[in-house]
């Protein structure tokens, strides 16, 4: 056995390293450390010690995917600054003749947007938009995302609101454009395709899409009623910066007029929104801004006497939503996880003892069983303890 | 040796019988390194549980015919006040035409002259000298086709030329510089005016209005309802012997919408108030416009959202809103309390001419004609309500779990580190003294 040698060792390491007698430093030494001789080691101790290493691992490895996720806090505030205008992004496609479409804007602070001059219009033809069938679902490609011919791609369907923080900044940070309209191939060209930016007064306002001739009387002659069809498809409409790769509400529906003279309209709350990763101010975080909407449709068949159309009625909330993804520093997550292991570490002690303790109480119930209620159990008390250290 | 209870195996607190124990100098090292780090986080625990943070709140105003006072500080250097009206509306129905109480109205001298204050003079009050009386007691003016005002000094009389202004006001008639008008005359009306032509005006002070959607605006000349029209005289802005004339140029020095809040607030928000918004701030304070178009219309268009302010120890309980209280000191409570409002705005500005916006680039952008030069703020509640509330950020519990952790923490760690210290020098030992 190999204990008597280390015992002699042991001895001389005293000399050499064990307390000195004038060692000021090591008199503060508040760890007691047994002599070798005095520590025993049980397999049960080593078995417990695997399991508490295993768990501390597996504490500190979700400690750390916590860490490396980052909290996600959502504040809100009021908007500072006195602001004057808002972007509105769309890409429509409407089933009539572009020469047809009158686009305006109107808004409370009495302006009126032609907004017809500042956004390109294409001809193109409906079938290319939609599927044989006109479903209310677009064409769509294997991973069940809308063909709409934009040039970029799509994050899932829930929403921006429901994805990371990091992946919506990153993707708010690529160059965004505007997809082509794809070329007609000899086709009639019978709808129009609306896209671009316009810049709008930062106040409740009413978009809209209507016909030639109608609704506004001094552009354009009477267009004929058999003409009308509002059908239409909406591929990207947002508020704020260009950013196609967030998805809003509205982004990629079709809405079909089953008549001539029908009126769509579209409430809009728009909540303008900022996005960041790492808190605002400091080194090394991004953020975007943008703007998330809320929407009612509503869609009725109208008479003649009431002015056809697509209306989206927009109004601007007062309060601004936050959300910040952010991660504590290095140093506050190593003091949770030098925490975190070393309660397990003392809980595994404990738990060690406890079972130590429990089994010997079990042993001493056996034994006692077998010697048919000796009088003697409870004076061996001290005697068994010792017994259980020697196992 | 003590009887050991059955307890004595449970102890998790062991000690070592001192003969065992040795004392090593890395121990002693560790533990002075384990006890600076254990005092540094405690001291940090401590600084978390004494710090204050602002918890921010959202929720739907519940409060009901609840007032609000607005603030306003506005300079104008380029009408006179004697042209300047303010007036409020609201969708209530309430109308406050040409408000003076609690409105001061500082005359400016010219830029050109620096622009400083001349005298001030509450509109309330009308000095004795500017009612020139007539020196018969039996005297009854005529009101000139004018229904007399009912609040003249004489019943079914105009005695004084402002007694006339507002008797054509009530009818609906621009008065103009009131030539032919005797009272006028007798009073130098015109002349006057013509003296103050040059000047500028400063509104400062508090009205109060319904909490509902309205708008108060700054506009010239004497301002009327009719039915559903709402009328400014505009007569003498428009004919004005200056040269260039009057404009709306005006330099906005405060706007709030109840009392101010704690400007250590801002601070105490710490890296809570994120750069794009106005924790208590204004946005509308010291901003300028400037146009040299008499015919300038302003709006800013501001969106109220009412926020409450509860300092530490705010004991929640209902304060009656004091609609007594006197102006300034509305939503301000003896327990620290604040109840304001904070805003955010969008401003647009067109010329009354109409035209489109390529000044700005933006050619699509038509304005619409007509309508009165002036600075107009339409203000819009919003049904959310921010509640501020100074809370610790621990509470004592929480701090003496903290305070627990992180000794706990280190001092096992510590040991463990001691442990391994302990054993790899012993190893060490033992590797060397087998080579000898």
């Amino acid at each position: 056995m190999m204990n008597g040698y280390e015992e002699k060792h042991g001895h001389l390491d005293d000399d050499a390293f064990g307390p000195k007698s004038g060692g000021i430093v090591s008199a503060f030494d508040a760890f007691p450390k047994a002599k070798p001789q005095y520590v025993e080691r049980t397999s049960g101790g080593g078995k417990w010690t695997v399991a508490m290493i295993i768990i501390s691992l597996l504490l500190f490895w979700s400690e750390l995917s916590r860490w490396w996720r980052g909290t996600e806090t959502h504040t809100f505030a009021v908007e500072k600054g006195v602001s004057h205008s808002m972007d509105i992004n769309l890409d429509i496609v409407v089933k009539m003749k572009c020469a047809d479409l009158h686009i305006n804007v109107q808004d409370a602070a009495g302006d009126r947007i032609l907004a017809g001059t500042k956004l390109t219009r294409d001809p193109t033809n409906w079938a290319q938009w939609v599927d044989a069938k006109e479903m209310h679902k677009l064409g769509r490609d294997a991973q069940g995302r809308v063909i709409t011919g934009e040039g970029y791609t799509t994050i899932g369907e829930e929403g921006f609101g429901e994805e990371h923080i990091h992946d919506i900044v990153a993707l708010g940070r690529k160059k965004a454009r505007w997809g082509k309209t794809p070329r007609l191939w000899g086709k009639e060209a019978d709808s129009c395709r609306i896209f671009g930016s316009l810049s709008l007064n930062k106040v409740q306002g009413d978009f809209h899409i209507t016909a030639r001739g109608h609704g506004y009387m001094e552009f354009g002659e009477h267009l004929d009623h058999n003409a009308f069809n509002f059908s239409h498809i909406i591929s990207e409409l947002s508020f704020g910066p260009f950013l196609p790769s967030l998805v809003n509400p509205l982004d990629r529906t079709v809405n079909a007029a089953p008549n001539h003279f029908h009126k769509f309209q579209y409430f809009m709350s728009v909540v303008p929104t900022a996005y960041s990763v790492g808190d605002p101010g400091k080194m090394g975080s991004a953020s975007i801004f943008t703007n998330q909407y809320a929407v009612t449709e509503q869609s009725q068949e109208i008479n003649d006497r009431i002015i056809p159309g697509i209306f989206f009625k927009y109004d601007i909330e007062p309060i601004l939503l936050n959300i910040v993804e952010s991660r504590d520093s290095f140093f506050v997550f190593l003091i949770k996880v030098i925490n975190v292991l070393s309660g397990a570490l003392v809980a595994g002690h404990w738990g060690f003892r406890l079972s130590d303790w429990v089994s010997e109480v079990m042993g001493r119930r056996r034994r006692s069983g077998q010697s048919q209620g000796m009088l003697g159990g409870h004076s061996s008390h001290g005697g068994s303890n010792g017994k259980g250290y020697t196992d | 040796m003590p009887a050991k209870s059955r307890f004595t195996r449970l102890d998790a607190f062991t000690k070592t019988v001192e003969d065992a124990r040795i004392r090593t100098t890395s121990g002693g090292i560790v533990t002075i390194v384990s006890l600076i780090v254990v005092l540094f986080l405690a001291w940090g625990e401590w600084a978390d549980y004494r710090r204050i943070v602002i918890h921010p709140q959202l929720i739907v105003d519940k409060g009901r015919g609840e007032r609000m006072e607005i603030h306003l500080n506005i300079t104008f250097p380029r009408v006179p006040c004697e042209l300047l009206t303010l007036d409020v509306m609201d969708v209530s129905g309430e109308q406050q035409h040409g408000v003076q109480h609690g409105v001061r109205m500082v005359r400016l001298r010219p830029q050109s002259e620096g622009g400083g204050e001349i005298d001030s003079k509450a509109l309330a009050l009308h000095a004795a000298e500017d009612a020139a009386t007539h020196l018969d007691p039996s005297y009854c003016g005529p009101c000139y086709g004018a229904t007399p005002p009912h609040n003249a000094q004489k019943a079914g009389c105009c005695n004084t030329c402002d007694e006339v202004r507002e008797a054509y006001a009530q009818t609906s008639w621009a008065f103009g510089t009131g030539v032919g008008v005797e009272q006028c005359e007798r009073e130098h009306y015109a002349e006057r005016l013509d003296e103050q032509r040059h000047e500028g005006c400063r509104i400062e002070g508090g009205l109060r209005v319904n909490k509902v959607i309205g708008n108060f605006h700054i506009a010239p000349g004497r301002s009327f309802s009719n039915g559903n029209m709402h009328v400014h005289d505009l007569k003498n802005y428009w004919e004005t012997p200056i040269p260039g004339g009057h404009s709306f140029t005006h330099t906005i020095h405060h706007l709030r919408f109840g009392p101010q809040l704690p400007d250590d607030l801002h601070k105490k928000l710490g890296s809570k108030a994120l750069p794009w918004t106005s924790h208590h701030l204004n946005p509308l304070d010291d901003t300028h416009q400037e146009t040299d178009d008499p015919n300038f219309n302003y709006m800013y268009f501001v969106k109220i959202v009412p926020t409450s302010y509860f300092p530490l120890g705010w004991e929640g309980k209902h304060s009656q809103e004091n609609h007594g209280a006197g102006l300034g000191q509305f939503g301000q409570s003896v327990d620290g309390s604040v109840e304001t409002h904070q805003y955010s705005v969008t401003s647009h500005k067109r010329s009354l001419a109409g035209g489109d916006d390529a000044a700005e680039g933006h050619q699509e952008r038509l304005h619409s004609k007509g309508g009165i030069p002036g600075v107009f703020f339409s203000y819009d509640i919003s049904p959310m309500k921010v509640i501020n509330r100074e809370e610790r950020a621990k509470t004592f519990l929480g701090f003496i779990a903290g305070l627990c952790a992180a000794v706990g923490g280190t001092l096992t760690v510590a040991a463990a580190v001691d442990r391994g210290l302990f054993e790899g020098a012993t190893r060490l030992k033992k590797m060397r003294s087998k080579d000898l």
